[in-house]
């Protein structure tokens, strides 16, 4: 993980993807952070798991 | 840049369309997936100066209309067709240069950051940021160097995904390197003028370097320069460069969905990773964000109007204006004004509909103004018998994108087949013309509004 991924962030987009979600429904619950601060936690997500698709395109992490 | 050329860049474009009032600056603080909206609002193209959390500033919207495209350019809006035809007939080879303004800063290696650039959230259901304004540029031993127009969506901060679904030169060259389990270097230009862009837009066949019809839309050769990390030439005015790799792993890689150029929301898709290696850019470089569904297809629409006076001229018709119109994604619908001889509109109809794309198409004579909605429509009411007039041709080559074919039922692999159509609204033989003999008002040409109204 990039020291300048905020962990918190990180986390509470994880628990947004126990449930098939837009990444614009990812922005919206955590739009008050930085944009870019979303970018990177986003990438340290897709870095560590492989996320699942539905045929809308709506992104869930699987129970590891 | 040498001598005598003018080499105009991307910003020097935009000027031109500002001082048009084609161009309008947001002054205020705007997030990133703000700015979709914003230029879909706007009144003209819109630079976003200052977005939040970057020092990089956003364009978009520069194409949205014929007017704006036109602007671009440089040219009339009546010359679309005719000018990029003309520029496909005479291409002009690129020069290599030594250095260029897209190379005055270099980021290599674990310095690279995708994130550093506002690359924005576009459409309510996208599968995240995209680049949209993305140009690659790649090379193959055999075929030659090769540019393309690819959306791109972000992953992680130095993967993206890329839409290599479809047939293109790309997709060719990519599969050679893949069946040998190799990476294929690629360089992806966000930011060049639309000289450039246009003519990657164009489906020029293999072998044919877009970056000669630049040339012949320039009028003079692109200047281009070699890449940090690759055997790739781009555009050395280009504002951002992504220098990379597409990793072979085939079509595996979630990708979308995406606003497509129909101006409906695509489906997700399985596509192959760019790993991006290099961010070449200017000291203060200007991120565009091409706005979907009209920036898109506005590229294309002077290269569809091109094949179709070419289709028409084999047809051996008299071609007096072509018009490929906004609610045919400027493609699939199409309105040709032409000197008629007897069946010539049928002919022109026929030929036409030949052409891949198109899928609707009215003819006119020449004495109807076919940028102008209402005299079209005059045309076909009073020139158009529905039983003699409409032509139906069934079974012909259609598109996945269009949801009426339904490609859903088609199995995998299969093409689908649509039925198309054309509107014969020249004057039926046979009916002199007097009898369309227009209503003139007394003394017009007398008569100058400004004179009573001021």
């Amino acid at each position: 993980m990039s020291e300048t991924t905020d962990r918190a962030l990180v986390a509470d987009i994880e628990r947004l993807l126990r449930k098939p979600v837009y990444f614009r429904d990812v922005l919206a619950a955590v739009g008050s952070h930085p944009y870019r601060a979303i970018l990177r936690a986003w990438s340290d997500i897709r870095t560590r798991h492989s996320l699942s698709r539905d045929e809308f395109g709506r992104y869930w992490l699987e129970k590891q | 840049m040498r001598a005598g050329r003018t080499n105009e860049d991307f910003r020097t474009m935009l000027a031109r369309m500002e001082r048009a009032g084609h161009l309008l600056r947001a002054k205020r603080s705007i997030r990133p997936e703000h700015i979709t909206a914003l230029c879909n609002k706007a009144p003209a193209a819109v630079m976003c100066e200052k977005v939040e959390g970057y020092d990089i500033p956003v364009v978009g919207g520069l194409y949205w209309t014929r007017a704006r495209l036109a602007s671009a350019l440089g040219w009339k809006e009546s010359e679309l067709g005719g000018r990029f035809a003309a520029a496909v007939g005479r291409p002009i080879a690129p020069e290599t240069v030594d250095s260029g303004a897209c190379q005055e800063v270099v980021v290599t290696g674990d310095d690279v950051d995708l994130t550093a650039l506002p690359i924005p959230l576009m459409h309510e259901k996208d599968g995240g940021p995209y680049i949209s304004a993305g140009v690659a540029f790649a090379n193959d031993p055999q075929l030659g160097p090769n540019a393309g127009c690819y959306r791109m969506m972000f992953r992680t901060s130095r993967e993206l995904g890329i839409d290599l679904f479809t047939a293109s030169d790309l997709r060719r060259y990519y599969q050679t390197k893949f069946d040998r389990g190799e990476p294929l270097p690629i360089a992806v230009t966000v930011g060049v003028h639309i000289f450039e862009h246009m003519a990657a837009a164009y489906k020029a066949p293999a072998g044919l370097n877009e970056m000669h019809i630049a040339g012949g839309l320039r009028g003079e050769p692109l200047e281009m320069v070699r890449a940090k990390t690759g055997d790739v030439l781009v555009p050395a005015n280009a504002e951002i460069v992504l220098e990379g790799e597409l990793l072979p792993n085939g079509w595996t890689a979630d990708e979308g969905p995406f606003g497509e150029f129909a101006g409906m929301q695509g489906d997700l898709k399985h596509n192959p990773l760019f790993r991006v290696n290099a961010i070449t850019h200017r000291r203060d470089p200007i991120f565009f964000a091409l706005q979907m569904p009209w920036e898109n297809d506005w590229l294309n629409g002077p290269a569809t109007e091109a094949a179709c006076m070419r289709v028409l001229g084999l047809a051996g018709i008299q071609v007096a204006a072509v018009r490929a119109t906004e609610g045919g994604c400027c493609g699939w619908s199409v309105i040709a004004a032409i000197k008629k001889r007897a069946g010539e509109g049928k002919n022109a109809i026929a030929a036409l509909l030949s052409l891949p794309v198109v899928k609707q198409v009215v003819v006119t004579d020449d004495d109807i103004d076919i940028y102008d909605s209402d005299e079209v429509e005059w045309a076909i009411t009073f020139r158009c018998q529905a039983d003699k007039d409409i032509v139906i041709l069934s079974g012909m080559k259609g598109k996945h994108v269009d949801p009426s074919v339904r490609p859903w039922d088609l199995p995998p692999g299969q093409l689908p087949t649509t039925s198309k159509f054309g509107i014969d609204a020249t004057i039926p033989e046979g009916i002199p013309a007097f009898r369309y003999e227009r209503i003139v008002p007394a003394f017009d040409a007398d008569v100058r509004a400004e004179d009573y109204l001021s």
